[in-house]
């Protein structure tokens, strides 16, 4: 073989992302950690909340030799669970699925708890461990698994079940990685923190190798609205997807497959756009040329009467629950959240939710308001300076004109959910420039900031009103023992005097509008100082 | 009677019964007070505006009088509080002194209010105050409750520094003594601060004779003037406190008498003559006690120093003559007038006039008859930012006009004591009887 002959050979996806790992946040032994324990949270919340199960997750980290930097990381949920068929599959064959239909949920390309399991196996050599059962099932399913890489297939290990003694369901998911745990703590933390800051309606606990348990206790029982899974809508279509669609269809003609693929297409939509397209209604859609895909996909995206898409596949957190969330982190002294409605980007629909903490242990924000970013219910750690949210509130909202002088306690939380969150890259750390996401964040934001001000120009309205009081109680005393001594009696004198102070407080506390324990106390503080 | 009392000692009947009055006026005002505190009312206190746009001039009796506006201080009134609480400690202490027979002066009453009130703030400081910190406060207070109550500080028994005098045939009663005013020997009758605790027993007088300068006075009394003329002789020595005032008043109401004004002939001494006549402008709300809208002004005119002869060069040239005519109509109807002094006695007793003393002269006729008057530049130069002014209504009159106009012209003012230099007896025998007899003065 002469140098310039190059041998080409076909890689499994395995093999691919075993090589490549770093796209999928592996790149060290610090990200891994953090990664591990990302991708299944996100899985075991995955199982829950969106099946409408309040989530009680535990994460348990352990050192997992003497030696080497190698530590078991074990997951469990109360969730669905996962058939005893699917799961080699599952943690075992990449790009194996169940996430391809359109609704709302936090993993996106079902690769993530894949990864996981091929970088445990190359770091320490050990298999996933998964114990799993669905809430209707009798027994309770184990696998201990690994990854055929080369042939991209799930390698089992050892399998059994046992009967159910108690009525659990949900799975349990331990891998073993090598990592740097004493660098990737703090990343580990912030994670579950800023993913319990949202979730109030979850039982988390996560227990570190120091066997410190870190929990956040439900507070409250609303969960959000799990997401209906829907079709596609026209607009997010592209040639690859309508390549694929055509090729598993089962339907006859290419006119029931459009009216049966997606939503917002019925008969007469599905005739236009194929006339358009200037192909036969009645063509099998598995006989489509190259070229006439290209006419159909160009046909359906340029129809422009399509209804937006429908916002059931989504499962917005709710105001009650952002609200929620925001006292059990911050316990502040105002809150509020905005729940916009919903709203579309190129057929995907999308809902902005805005929460706003002020005072209390919110932290400072020094040129700007705390940003806490969220897609799809994860929070968003990283890339801070690229997202559009951050730079909306930086640029785009005058605090000034909202009474906020910063630097001041005070944090905005957004919260972007939808069928295709835009993020920057592959990372899934900033959100992307969208006009449409842009302008409903803006407008989010800036409702939420006029409660605030509201709540502000109240409380600077109270605190004048309270000031004014004080300036006139401080001269009760006085006022009260100059009638005094004009009008009583030397023996009554004191009695007089209290008495006179006594209606006097009740005056000014109903002309000032301001409680009477308030004047009651400054009057007080005069009277103790005078020695009265 | 005589009784001893508390640490004041032996204490007259007409005093017991002046406190008794204003402890009555004071009980009173402040149980209305505390009416309305019972009823749940907010606590406010009326009385007339003591401020200058409610001060006007009463064409009819011929004073400065407080206006028809009245104030509402309440004590719910954050901007009000204060001052509320100011005025009720003020009452309070001057209750006090009432009731333990004290004379308290301005002063004392300063002192004796001012204390700190320390308290807890709402932001939780402790915060330090005081009643007051100036006397200026205090004293603002007392005028308060002046028109408040509608009496003066004299009859609440509040002193003040005795500064005016008086002799002449004139028997009084101050106190429990009778005193007669004939007989002071080199000596004169300290006008005491509470005037209206002065009874008028008997006189023998046929006008008063009221000299701005003590020295005057001095020498008029010694020279027997009050004697051989039949007048009251009094003196202010210099600006009228509230007692002189009020005890001219009192002798032009009581007896009937005639009151002449001698003063310098510059501003100062016309404004003097004007607070006799027609009350100050600060103490407005005083006047109808203090005021003796009959007092005439006999001199030193600036007419009796030069002539009239200035005033009718000026009042030749028409268009001077018109802006005259507009300040006050009658210039021409004026009497004419020969001056006491000889153009070399003029040259060494008149004074230069200051700025200060152009100054108070606009602000008594107005900008207008300066600007026709003066002919220096360089003095007109230095009023130029009193432009606009158009002086006190009650300097309106020919006289006046032709006065100030002589004023503006010549720059020139003169003492009274120049005209004792003259010759007392050219003052006393020639100059004041002259004046007197012929009516040669300003009403």
């Amino acid at each position: 073989m002469s140098q310039y002959d190059e041998v080409y050979r076909a890689v499994s996806p395995a093999e691919f992302f075993y090589k490549y790992r770093e796209i999928a946040g592996f790149a060290n032994p610090v990200r891994a950690v953090y990664q591990t324990v990302r991708e299944l949270v996100e899985n075991a919340l995955d199982a829950t909340d969106v099946h409408g199960i309040p989530p009680d997750v535990k994460v348990t980290i352990k050192k997992a030799d003497e030696t080497q930097e190698f530590y078991q990381i074990t997951v469990e949920d109360n969730g669905i669970g996962i058939p005893p068929n699917i799961v080699p599959n599952a943690f075992g064959k990449v790009l194996f699925s169940s996430k391809y239909v359109m609704r709302q949920s936090r993993g996106m390309y079902g690769l993530g708890v894949k990864m996981v399991v091929l970088y445990a196996q190359m770091t320490t050599g050990r298999p996933v461990e998964v114990i799993t059962s669905k809430p209707n099932f009798k027994r309770i399913y184990y696998f201990k698994l690994r990854i055929d890489v080369n042939k991209n297939e799930p390698v089992i290990l050892e399998a059994g079940s046992w009967r159910k003694t108690r009525d659990w369901h949900g799975t349990i998911v331990s891998v073993t990685i090598e990592g740097d745990w004493n660098r990737a703590k703090s990343r580990v933390l912030e994670y579950i923190n800023r993913t319990a800051t949202i979730l109030p309606y979850a039982n988390i606990a996560l227990l570190t190798p120091e066997n410190e348990i870190i929990y956040y206790p439900r507070v409250v029982n609303t969960m959000p609205r799990p997401p209906v899974e829907t079709k596609p809508h026209p607009q997010g279509l592209d040639l690859e997807f309508l390549s694929s669609l055509v090729k598993n269809t089962g339907f006859e003609t290419l006119e029931k497959l459009l009216i049966n693929s997606f939503q917002s297409i019925g008969e007469a939509t599905a005739r236009q756009i194929i006339q358009k397209a200037g192909l036969d209604p009645a063509k099998k859609p598995e006989s489509l040329t190259n070229e006439e895909l290209l006419a159909l996909v160009n046909a359906i995206k340029s129809y422009d009467k399509y209804r937006p898409p429908s916002p059931k596949s989504l499962s917005p957190l709710g105001e009650e629950i952002i609200t929620a969330g925001l006292k059990r982190a911050f316990e502040p002294e105002f809150v509020t959240a905005v729940s916009r409605r919903p709203s579309a980007y190129s057929g995907h629909p999308f809902i902005v939710e805005v929460g706003l903490a002020y005072g209390g242990k919110t932290p400072i924000g020094e040129d700007k308001p705390v940003v806490l970013r969220y897609a799809n219910k994860i929070p968003l750690l990283y890339d801070e300076a690229t997202d559009m949210v951050v730079e909306v509130v930086k640029d785009e909202i005058s605090w000034d004109n909202y009474m906020v002088s910063l630097p001041a306690p005070i944090l905005v939380l957004v919260h972007v959910c939808s069928t295709k969150v835009p993020f920057k890259g592959v990372g899934k750390e900033s959100i992307a420039d969208i006009p449409e996401l842009r302008r409903e964040v803006k407008l989010g934001i800036m409702e939420a900031a006029r409660g605030l001000k509201q709540y502000l120009s109240k409380k600077i309205r109270e605190e004048e009103a309270k000031k004014r009081a004080e300036n006139i109680a401080k001269y009760i005393p006085e006022v009260a023992r100059s009638l005094s001594i004009i009008l009583a009696d030397e023996d009554s004198f004191n009695a007089y005097r209290s008495e006179v102070v006594r209606k006097l407080t009740t005056v000014v506390a109903k002309r000032t509008g301001v409680s009477l324990d308030l004047i009651q106390g400054i009057v007080k503080s005069v009277e103790a100082e005078a020695g009265v | 009677m005589r009784q001893r009392l508390g640490c004041s000692g032996v204490t007259s009947k007409i005093d017991l019964e002046a406190r008794g009055k204003a402890l009555d006026i004071v009980k009173y005002s402040m149980r209305e007070l505390l009416e309305q505190i019972e009823r749940g009312e907010k606590p406010t206190l009326i009385m007339p505006k003591r401020t200058l746009s409610n001060t006007i001039y009463d064409l009819k009796h011929k004073m400065l009088l407080l206006g028809p506006e009245l104030q509402k201080r309440s004590f719910t009134d954050v901007n009000e509080a204060k001052k509320f609480m100011q005025t009720l400690l003020m009452a309070s202490i001057i209750y006090e002194a009432l009731r333990n027979n004290e004379y308290p002066t301005i002063r004392d009453l300063y002192y004796r209010g001012k204390h700190s009130i320390v308290y807890r703030s709402i932001d939780g400081k402790r915060v330090s105050e005081n009643t007051w910190d100036e006397q200026r406060e205090s004293d603002s207070v007392i005028r308060d409750l002046e028109v408040l109550l509608s009496v003066l500080r004299e009859d609440l028994l509040i002193l003040s520094k005795e500064k005016g005098k008086v002799v002449g045939n004139l028997v009084i009663r101050s106190g429990d003594d009778t005193i007669d005013l004939s007989k002071m020997g080199h000596g004169a009758y300290s006008i005491e601060p509470t005037p209206d605790l002065i009874e008028f027993i008997d006189v023998d007088a046929e006008y008063i004779l009221v000299v701005e300068k003590d020295a005057v006075f001095q020498q008029l009394h010694r020279y027997g003037f009050w004697r051989k003329y039949k007048a009251i002789l009094v003196t202010s020595a210099g600006q009228p406190d509230r007692a002189t005032r009020r005890f001219v008043r009192r002798l032009s109401d009581e007896l009937k008498l005639p009151v002449y004004i001698l003063a310098d002939s510059d501003p100062y001494g016309f404004y003097i003559y004007s607070v006799f006549k027609a009350g100050s402008i600060t103490l407005s709300y005083e006047s109808e006690r203090l005021a003796t809208p009959s007092a005439k002004f006999i001199g030193v005119m600036m007419t009796d120093i030069f002539g009239d002869s200035v005033f009718k060069k000026i009042i030749k040239e028409r268009e001077a003559r018109k802006t005259l005519e507009e300040v006050a109509t009658g210039i021409e109807d004026l009497k004419p007038k020969t001056p006491y002094l000889s153009e070399s006695e003029r040259s060494n007793f008149i004074i230069k006039a200051k700025t200060k003393d152009l100054e108070r002269a606009v602000e008594l006729i107005g900008y207008k008859v300066a600007d026709v008057c003066m002919e220096d530049k360089d003095a007109k130069s230095k009023i130029k930012r009193k432009e606009g002014l158009t002086g006190y209504p009650w300097f309106a009159t020919p006289h006046w006009v032709r006065e100030l106009c002589i004023f503006f012209n010549t720059l020139s003012k003169l003492e009274i004591e120049a005209m004792a230099s003259k010759g007392l007896k050219f003052l006393a025998d020639k100059y004041i009887p002259e004046k007197i007899s012929s009516g040669d003065w300003i009403d």
